[in-house]
């Protein structure tokens, strides 16, 4: 029941949004209620003991139930800060804008609950295009060349997963369904040379939309583009979606015993992701590109995790939270500096402690989080990624990783510590009072990050281990 | 041997389509293309799911999206493509060669589910490949969603096998997803056009490092 709620209210609230010409302040009041609703909803979800039906094309297991809390969650905080900028800023609050919100939620919260690959494909599709009017928002020509990109590389990834879902359709010819949990347990019965072309191209497919290299490449120009909250939706909620549909095909591999060819393959996209952003991060002069290349490190490094297998799948899930709050709290607080400096270039933007006190802090507190400092999550799990590297003799593997990983938190500082702490200009502006509707959410997921990175409460321990044991991991 | 004749001429009508410079007569063969597609289902199980998806098919891929491209292509006033990022000849050849390969491929793989027609994952591929082929190779927004919806014939074509398996509704969601993309695709081309001046892709080079 509270699956159909869940996705109904934002399809309702919607529909509405798209249908009405109301008053923007009323636009907003929806998108926000709608959000706070769902994530009560989503909460309520964790004090009930929930299981899942056999063959029933929705259903909510361990992973899907923290993914769907980071989506709600971080959703919620979000659209609080769109209150603010909706009016401060050129976003004007307009039905197409708030419209699509709702329903990109609607879809990636569909995304979280399928148990059918068909579903699951139509869900991530219906994400990207429901993205496409977000990124699009400001119609300037450069918007519209990331948009175009992100389209066309979007869609041939999505209809390289749609060719893998009909192979593994025609692989499980002896199942009769594509259910997850029918493939799941009768794997043995799969067609071996069908699954592993299935696997090849959903592996692609679906590594387009998590932004994976070498299928990266609409990553830094659309998050480079997009308005900054945007951004942080796309870089914290999206990619977790994304994730989980990886997961679910690392599920089925382990499954049908094939788990051992395609642990290289995640090992290998994993790195290469790491050393592209390594290497692009270092002369960037956007900041937010620089923030695009970043999110393709962190997915790098949580498909490293997957790929290596054991304890590194718990700290895969574990980085997966860290990094969607880590990523939400840096867009917003970029957004905050992009917004009085008005512009997003390096250069332009120095010695933004001077006139942004506040949101600079975050910044730095975003940062310090990002490139893996104590006594943020993103630390614990890099390191029990590098441990099992070492545990499983991977020491090519560990030794790239952890270069890799140095060379990015220099880049990062670089650039970062100018931003921040750099001579300001002649013109030096005064600091700015800062508005609450942009201060308040900052605050919100720099709480949530310390909660998660120190004390990590039980229950949330919990469910990561739930799902990593799904994929034989502790 | 009816739907091998079918079959052919959808492969036939990709091929023609990587021949043609004038937009107009690529979407009429596109046009041509899906309908026959759109029989298959109907050859290969007679029956209220293939009806549906027949029914599903021609009012989709025979009238909303090709009425759509030629709302695209009146809208922005492009009648032709110009100059190939290769050239037409060529392009005939490789299509060519990715049927050939196709052909290959699926010589290699055994199905194992009832084997309808010995042509039907050969021609998927071919498919899958030229609509790949057209995206790369062509500079008009225009005719990369062209290339696109190819590909996806090609994918239709591969759920043909599984037409007993896959229940109706997801394959309503599918159709549904593609209708919705080539909807998005057709009004960012208007915003290329109107911020641009040209749907020529090879303008969108700004963004870069």
């Amino acid at each position: 029941m509270e699956i159909y709620l869940l996705i109904g209210l934002p399809v309702i609230m919607g529909t509405g949004v798209f249908l009405f010409r109301l008053h923007e302040r009323t636009q907003k009041t929806i998108l926000v209620a709608t959000a706070m609703v769902h994530c009560f909803m989503t909460m309520s979800l964790w004090f009930r003991p929930c299981g899942i039906l056999f063959n029933t094309f929705m259903g909510i297991d361990a992973p899907s139930q923290l993914v769907l809390t980071v989506v709600s969650v971080l959703f919620c905080i979000i659209s609080v800060y769109m209150c603010g900028s909706l009016t401060n800023e050129r976003m004007h609050a307009h039905s197409v804008c708030v419209g699509s919100l709702l329903f990109f939620l609607a879809a990636m919260t569909l995304v979280t609950f399928s148990r059918h690959m068909g579903l699951l494909w139509i869900a991530i599709e219906a994400t990207t295009l429901l993205s496409v009017p977000l990124i699009n928002y400001y119609h300037s020509t450069e918007s519209i060349e990331a948009t175009w990109k992100y389209l066309l590389i979007s869609s041939l990834g999505i209809a390289m997963a749609l060719l893998g879902t009909f192979f593994l359709a025609i692989a499980t010819s002896q199942v009769t369904t594509i259910f997850l949990d029918d493939i799941l347990l009768n794997a043995q019965l799969l067609s071996v040379p069908w699954l592993k072309l299935s696997i090849i191209f959903l592996v692609v497919g679906y590594g387009t939309k998590m932004g994976l290299a070498p299928m990266h490449t609409w990553k830094p120009d659309v998050y480079g583009e997009a308005p900054p909250p945007i951004g942080a939706l796309l870089a914290g909620v999206l990619t977790s979606c994304a994730f989980l549909a990886f997961f679910r095909i690392a599920q089925i591999c382990m499954h049908a015993h094939i788990g051992d060819i395609f642990s290289p393959v995640f090992i290998l996209m994993g790195i290469l992701s790491i050393a592209i952003a390594a290497i692009f991060i270092m002369g960037q002069k956007d900041f937010s590109r620089l923030l695009g290349y970043s999110s393709i490190e962190h997915m790098g490094i949580i498909v490293l995790g997957l790929g290596l297998g054991g304890q590194a799948v718990w700290a895969s899930f574990y980085h997966v939270i860290n990094n969607s709050f880590v990523k939400g709290l840096i867009f917003l607080a970029a957004g905050n500096v992009y917004r009085i400096y008005k512009t997003k270039k390096v250069a332009d933007i120095q010695g933004s402690i001077h006139s942004l006190p506040v949101s600079s802090v975050f910044l730095l507190v975003g940062f310090i989080a990002v490139t893996g400092f104590p006594p943020f999550g993103i630390f614990y799990s890099e390191i029990l990624i590098f441990k099992q590297a070492l545990v499983t003799h991977h020491y090519v593997v560990a030794f790239l990783y952890f270069l890799f990983l140095t060379v990015i938190f220099f880049g990062f500082s670089r650039i970062l510590l100018q931003m921040v702490f750099g001579e300001a200009p002649e013109s030096v502006m005064p600091p700015v009072k800062e508005n609450m509707f942009f201060v308040l959410p900052l605050v919100l997921i720099t709480v949530i990050l310390f909660v998660i990175g120190i004390i990590l409460p039980s229950s949330l321990s919990q469910i990561i281990a739930q799902s990593s044991l799904l994929l034989g991991g502790n | 041997m009816f739907l091998e004749f079918l079959l052919i001429s959808i492969i036939l009508f990709a091929v023609v389509i990587l021949g043609s410079s004038r937009l107009g007569t690529i979407i009429w063969y596109f046009v041509m293309q899906s309908l026959v597609l759109s029989i298959t289902p109907l050859i290969v199980s007679f029956g209220l799911h293939a009806f549906i998806m027949t029914t599903a098919m021609i009012v989709l891929k025979v009238f909303l999206m090709p009425g759509l491209l030629f709302w695209m292509i009146r809208h922005t006033a492009i009648r032709r493509e110009v100059e190939p990022l290769i050239g037409y000849g060529k392009t005939l050849i490789l299509g060519g060669v990715l049927v050939m390969i196709a052909f290959l491929i699926s010589a290699k793989l055994d199905v194992p589910v009832k084997q309808i027609s010995e042509l039907l994952v050969p021609s998927a591929f071919s498919l899958v490949m030229i609509g790949f082929l057209l995206m790369v190779s062509r500079l008009k927004a225009i005719t990369q969603v062209i290339g696109y919806l190819i590909m996806e014939n090609g994918i239709f074509l591969f759920s043909l096998l599984l037409l007993e398996k896959t229940p109706l509704l997801v394959e309503m969601g599918i159709l549904l997803d593609i209708f919705v993309g080539v909807l998005v695709m057709g009004i960012i081309v208007n915003h290329i056009d109107q911020a641009f001046g040209t749907t020529n892709t090879m303008n969108l080079t700004n963004l870069r490092g």
